[in-house]
């Protein structure tokens, strides 16, 4: 064992007071306090992983926002006149990544930079949200964004109003608030968060077909194209002639799964598509391959999102239940074993109408729910991995959640999160344990998991660079070339 | 199948009669009413909190029942062939889930068109199917009402839903040879949801 690469726990990302969660005080313990935890380190486990600028030293996020400004300052926005109105278009989810700051930086930024660069001061914030409509309003208030755009800031949800948008397959929907101003400046970042869904396929257009769409656009994506055929919901929209009219920039917070990287701002959408689409099969691609070598595992949910959002290693729940197949692989993998397809393609006795359908991942042997939300359908997952809650108070509040009324009719509750473990070891019979609690720059996780990651990185390494990518970028139709390019 | 465990409760000094909870409930359960926005007969509330989330005053509150209750369809009361006639003609199994938060299947809802339902709204009403997120079950929803020969009316005071979209069957030719060489497998979907939708009708048939 090569004791040199474990390290002491990295402090978990703090429980959140939200609506969807408990109240943080009920969470008591957290996992990667208990004993036999340790971290690893990403930048250990694959070396040629590039350098941070956060998590870093303090000043960290001070660099991070004159980066930024630096990077747009480059951009072209002389589209913008100084009589005119901007919407800066954000998303729920860039505020779970690395505590939050990082991405609301971004948004601080982009402001200043268009008042700086066109003399509009017509600048608005719309933050958009998943399936819980009061998310971003509660984000925009911890992160100030209401008063930094002076009142200009809300959050948009998919019931909102919407507005028709003439595309190559036809009408689809936009939510009325993001398109009522004169430009777009589209901010997000290179996550790679739901691969099961967009398997990486235009990942930075995505927005256009959720935070920013209407229902009917967002069940187009999941319930009439197929599920390698989805994401094509986005770029439809967004390259309809009405979102080309308003449409100003990107601007992407750069992360990999270790934090981070840089900002990437372009009047080309697609050009950032292709560095993103190298950061996610590249940066994610290692990590999600080497989590898909964990033999057996008990997997601890402790993070302020809802389930299938916690994050270990940059890696969400939902795609580590599916990390016993190859996500990238659209021929491999048609159908991941979990998406809402997925899901919707088991019958009433809880069997898959395809005998190929692959199974939830079989390495994790348990699931402890020690702090994570509700808003999001999670009882798939209850219903196909053991599951053990933590605190009546947590189950209550599934028990009763409009998308959750069915989690815990297959979840047990343990009243401590020692008991839940102590049960979790009992029962499955491995020590090997990997928490998704959103620890920065590495992962925790116990010991025996611990060994088990540092002795099958190298050749998982090894395996994506020489194997893997070059398979994902040809069913992607890009050119490694070009990618190479990218890379230097 | 739903048990409707929460209900939408008013505070009406709060309330400043904007509308815009009864352009989000998706079974018609709360409208203005003398400038406040009401729960007339909170029987008729799924427990979804689209009005509670998007009310801008904070003025509704979802709370838990006393008298909790159960809104389903029995399947077994209709005719089965009939049930998967609807749903192929909406390209949908029978048993597939359509709504991932309440676990409503296809068979489900198509009995409720068959036994009189004749809008989405009625549909979300008798099965409790649309009444989680709202959200992701829209489209095959607005499908299997219109292949059960009803016309769709968007309500013109309201953003319950818009209307139809694209499918994988009616998606156009030339998109697809467009973009296939970009990593998007459309024929190859749709095959896949062809064959979902006939997984079951053999074994029926015998």
């Amino acid at each position: 064992m090569d004791n040199k690469l474990m390290h002491p726990p990295i402090m978990p990302i703090a429980a959140k007071p939200s609506q969807y969660g408990i109240d943080p005080a009920l969470v008591k313990k957290r996992v990667a306090e208990m004993p036999g935890m340790v971290s690893v380190r990403l930048q250990e486990l694959f070396p040629d992983l590039p350098e941070v600028i956060y998590p870093g030293p303090e000043g960290a996020l001070d660099r991070l926002y004159e980066l930024a400004k630096e990077e747009l300052r480059k951009v072209d926005m002389s589209m913008i006149k100084p009589d005119q109105s901007v919407n800066v278009l954000a998303s729920h989810h860039g505020f779970t990544l690395l505590g939050g700051q990082p991405y609301a930086i971004l948004l601080k930024a982009i402001r200043d930079i268009v008042i700086e660069k066109t003399g509009c001061k017509n600048v608005r914030l719309r933050a958009g949200v998943g399936m819980r409509f009061r998310e971003t309003e509660e984000y925009i208030k911890r992160y100030g964004l209401d008063e930094y755009y002076e009142g200009k800031a809300k959050g948009v949800a998919p019931i909102d109003e919407g507005i028709p948008i003439e595309t190559e397959i036809g009408t689809l929907y936009g939510i009325k608030a993001i398109y009522d101003a004169d430009w777009i400046i589209h901010a997000h970042h290179t996550d790679v968060r739901e691969v099961h869904f967009h398997r990486q396929i235009d990942k930075a257009v995505k927005p256009f077909s959720m935070s920013y769409a209407r229902i009917e656009s967002r069940s187009t994506y999941h319930q009439n194209l197929g599920p390698r055929a989805a994401n094509f919901t986005a770029r439809a929209i967004f390259e309809s002639k009405f979102v080309q009219s308003k449409f100003a920039f990107g601007a992407f917070l750069s992360v990999g799964p270790h934090g981070v990287i840089g900002v990437d701002a372009d009047n080309d959408l697609y050009a950032i598509n292709d560095r993103a689409t190298f950061i996610g099969c590249q940066l994610y691609g290692k990590v999600m391959t080497l989590f898909g070598k964990i033999d057996e595992c008990i997997a601890v949910l402790d993070f302020p999102c809802p389930v299938p959002y916690v994050f270990s290693a940059g890696v969400i729940y939902a795609n580590f239940v599916g990390a016993n197949a190859d996500l990238y692989d659209m021929e491999g993998t048609p159908l991941p074993p979990y998406t809402w397809y997925t899901e919707a393609f088991y019958n009433k006795q809880g069997k898959p109408f395809l005998k190929q359908t692959p199974p939830l991942n079989p390495a994790i042997k348990m699931c402890v729910h020690n702090y994570a939300w509700t808003g999001y359908p999670s009882a798939f997952f209850s219903e196909h991995i053991p599951t053990v809650v933590v605190g009546a108070e947590q189950a209550k509040m599934f028990d009763t959640e409009p998308m959750n009324l069915k989690y815990m009719d297959h979840a047990v509750i343990a009243k401590t999160t020692e008991q839940a473990m102590e049960f979790a070891y009992n029962v499955t019979g491995t020590d090997k344990v990997i928490i998704f609690d959103g620890a920065m720059g590495g992962l925790n996780c116990s010991e025996s998991l611990a060994k088990l990651l540092i002795e099958k990185a190298p050749a998982v390494s090894e395996l994506v660079e020489k194997e893997l990518m070059p398979k994902w970028f040809r069913q992607r139709g890009v050119d490694m070339s070009v990618l190479e390019r990218l890379k230097g | 199948m739903k048990r409707v465990t929460l209900k939408a409760v008013v505070d009406k000094d709060l309330c400043v009669g904007c509308r815009i909870c009864e352009k989000v409930c998706p079974v018609y359960a709360i409208s203005v009413v003398d400038r406040k926005a009401t729960v007339q007969d909170d029987k008729k509330c799924r427990g979804c909190a689209n009005c509670a989330d998007r009310c801008p005053r904070y003025a509704i509150k979802m709370v838990e029942r006393d008298d909790p209750f159960d809104v389903g369809v029995d399947v077994s009361k209709v005719d089965y062939s009939k049930i998967r006639a609807l749903c192929e003609k909406a390209h949908v199994n029978p048993e597939q889930v359509l709504c991932y938060c309440v676990g409503v299947r296809a068979e489900e809802a198509a009995a409720a068109l068959l036994m009189g339902a004749t809008t989405p709204e009625e549909v979300s009403s008798m099965t409790g199917m649309r009444t989680g997120c709202t959200i992701e079950c829209i489209q095959p929803l607005l499908r299997l009402v219109e292949a059960a020969g009803n016309e769709l009316h968007p309500n013109p005071n309201g953003w319950q839903w818009y209307g139809v979209t694209t499918t994988a069957w009616d998606f156009p030719q030339e998109v697809k040879e467009k973009y296939n060489s970009r990593g998007f497998y459309f024929d190859e979907d749709r095959e896949l949801l062809d064959r979902i939708v006939k997984q079951g009708a053999e074994k029926e048939g015998d």
